[in-house]
């Protein structure tokens, strides 16, 4: 098992007065490295509208890379336009994963639509930043990763990686709109493509992880890392219904691990992060993001709420093995 | 090319139709039988919010398309699950044979909630002439990509030296055109290609080129004669096109000798609007196809199609 130390809590989005747009959520936090600070994005949302709609935007902090409590800079404004009506992004962009390429930074993040008879969907667009990522302009109005045959809808939680010249996007799609108390709620499970160009995508169209709470798992937030020969996932799950507050039935954080990427040995056991005894992070563990810094290993997580009062920080104790 | 207008042939209001639709016969397309014709078409019910519901169903009618001899006794595919692209209607439904099946690609549609609808193509497929269908999968083989952000939909499908060709639309933008209305779509014809019918590569352009302003281009339908490729389509103005005659659908043709690039000649259809009755406010949704060595157009009329569809012959290339 791995042995993760919590740090504690790093970025709680209540505690921002001066934007409006952070308000409340700091969701899916995913790095990007720079000399002396490390750029983390988020999602966060102003306050919702009179009838209780959110819309989410694309924020970073920027971190001292020998403090990660240590905010040096917040960003000033959102870092990805809204879609203009009618488009998949018109109502929100969460979440998002950055990748430096030649010497651009691509951003992938799920756009979201409202509909009729489920409240929403997604699908995961594509921007392109030539200012070290303050922001991402769109290559067109419509997503790079849609609707397909097998993967009819909510399309969501990418996580852009690039191994031996080759782009993988790890995502979720979903399967199926259950009724819980009368709402519907998707059910998604852990999806993979592949591209040489990080634009045209061949899905793999299967489910990669195995289900542990039955076919009504929703599994999310697929972070992979490489070490030692191994690719390692750190991901969520949780239960189809009944999820947001009971702690039996919340967000955890799971792990598998792969040699070729596709095949994927799931070991939840071996994650090693749980929710806490009170605090921020006593209801629920989600949207794990592991990096390495300093010859460190760490994980940034969403705590109660799915990151409502923002996301922690672990810290390996010994080596992605 | 001169077309002789054979009159409406099928008037929705006038049947019992299954599901308890009563209105509209949209977007008719054949299938062609040894001793009928099978047309499927989209018609209505209403949902139990009051909106519309668009099944597909057929009419059989005899080889001299004048003479109704079999209506479905249901519709032909079942509307999907909740939350997918095609949960709130199907319309319209492209069929051709292939193998000893017939496929068909579906142009499924979903509720929005700042536009009116979102739409994909679907597949699905028959083994039973067209009496049932069954899908390939739950969610579209073309839909939504980088540069054609919403609203692909409209596809008519041949398949020409073993490669699967597609026709289609998709939107370029949604406009409020004026204060207080809702807003309006603007799509346009596209090309796709698939070598297996399921995976398809978008030529990622509009093919016909635009006569208005605000123009949207609709339903393309393609017949390859003596090998030059024609194609119908339908058109009109983005806005005003439901009240005011004259914005509303008219049918555009363009032809090509290579199947790629097209030459738009809407005179040169030889189909418009006819001086009274039927459609003589609207013609929309053509379909072009053979029977027994005759060239065919089917077509809706006033209204989209409210009161059904008729055919027209081509008499003169």
């Amino acid at each position: 098992m791995f042995k993760w130390k919590k740090l504690g809590r790093v970025f709680n989005p209540t505690d921002i007065n001066d934007r409006s747009w952070i308000s409340e959520f700091a969701q899916a936090p995913a790095t990007l490295i720079f000399d002396d600070y490390v750029r983390v994005y988020f999602s966060c949302r102003p306050k919702p509208s009179e009838d209780g709609q959110f819309v989410s935007y694309c924020a970073y902090i920027d971190l001292d890379k020998n403090n990660l409590f240590n905010i040096r800079k917040i960003a000033s404004e959102p870092v990805l336009l809204l879609g203009n009506r009618g488009t998949f992004d018109e109502f929100g962009t969460y979440p998002i994963s950055v990748i430096r390429h030649n010497n651009e930074v691509y951003a992938y993040y799920a756009g979201w639509t409202r509909c009729e008879s489920v409240p929403f969907d997604t699908a995961i667009g594509f921007g392109k930043s030539k200012n070290d990522g303050k922001s991402f302009s769109k290559l067109g109005e419509g997503p790079v990763l849609s609707y397909s045959l097998d993967e009819p809808f909510v399309i969501s939680g990418p996580k852009i990686r690039n191994y031996n010249g080759t782009f993988y996007l790890w995502y979720i799609a979903g399967q199926k709109w259950i009724i819980s108390e009368g709402k519907p709620e998707p059910v998604y499970k852990i999806r993979m493509a592949s591209s040489h160009d990080g634009i045209n995508w061949v899905k793999v169209n299967r489910n990669l992880i195995t289900d542990k709470l039955g076919k009504h798992e929703a599994q999310a937030s697929p972070d992979v890392i490489y070490k030692n020969g191994k690719y390692h996932m750190f991901f969520c799950y949780r239960q189809g219904s009944d999820y947001r507050r009971n702690i039996e039935r919340t967000y955890k954080i799971g792990y598998a691990y792969s040699i070729d990427m596709e095949n994927w040995i799931r070991d939840d056991e071996k994650a090693g992060i749980n929710i806490s005894e009170n605090g921020w992070d006593d209801e629920m563990v989600a949207y794990p993001h592991v990096f390495e810094l300093n010859g460190k290993t760490y994980m940034f997580y969403l705590g109660n709420e799915v990151g409502r009062y923002g996301f922690g920080l672990a810290e390996l104790d010994g080596d992605l093995v | 090319m001169k077309w002789k207008k054979l009159g409406r042939i099928f008037n929705p209001t006038e049947h019992k139709l299954s599901k308890g639709c009563k209105i509209f016969a949209q977007s008719p397309q054949t299938i062609v039988f040894d001793d009928f014709v099978r047309i499927f078409f989209s018609t209505r019910n209403i949902h139990e919010n009051g909106k519309y519901l668009s099944h597909v169903q057929f009419v059989d009618m005899d080889k001299s398309l004048q003479k109704l001899i079999n209506i479905s006794k249901n519709t032909v595919i079942e509307l999907g699950a909740l939350g997918t692209f095609d949960e709130h209607g199907i319309f319209p439904m492209n069929v051709l044979r292939y193998g000893n099946k017939i496929l068909a690609y579906t142009s499924g549609w979903t509720r929005r909630v700042s536009v009116s609808v979102d739409t994909g193509i679907g597949l699905a497929f028959s083994n039973d002439d067209g009496n049932n269908f069954t899908r390939v999968g739950n969610g579209p083989v073309l839909t939504s990509s980088l540069h054609e952000p919403f609203l692909v939909c409209d596809p008519f499908v041949k398949v020409y030296e073993g490669i699967f060709h597609m026709w289609y639309i998709y939107g370029t933008e949604w406009q409020i055109y004026s204060e207080g209305s809702t807003p309006e779509r603007t799509y346009k014809i596209g090309h796709a290609k698939s070598v297996d019918g399921i995976v398809w590569k978008k030529d990622g352009h509009s093919i016909i080129e635009n006569k208005l302003d605000n123009e949207c281009q609709a339903l393309p339908t393609v017949i390859n004669i003596d090998g030059s490729f024609h194609m119908f389509f339908c058109y009109r103005d983005s806005f005003g096109f439901r009240e005011t005659i004259g914005r509303g659908y008219r049918l555009g043709y363009a032809f090509s000798n290579d199947g790629e690039t097209w030459i738009r000649d809407d005179e040169k259809g030889g189909l418009s609007l006819s001086k009274e009755g039927w459609d003589s406010e609207m013609m929309c949704y053509p379909h072009i196809f053979k029977c027994d060595e005759k060239t065919y157009l089917l077509y809706n009329g006033n209204q989209f199609g409210r009161y059904g569809f008729g055919v027209a012959q081509l008499e003169e290339l």
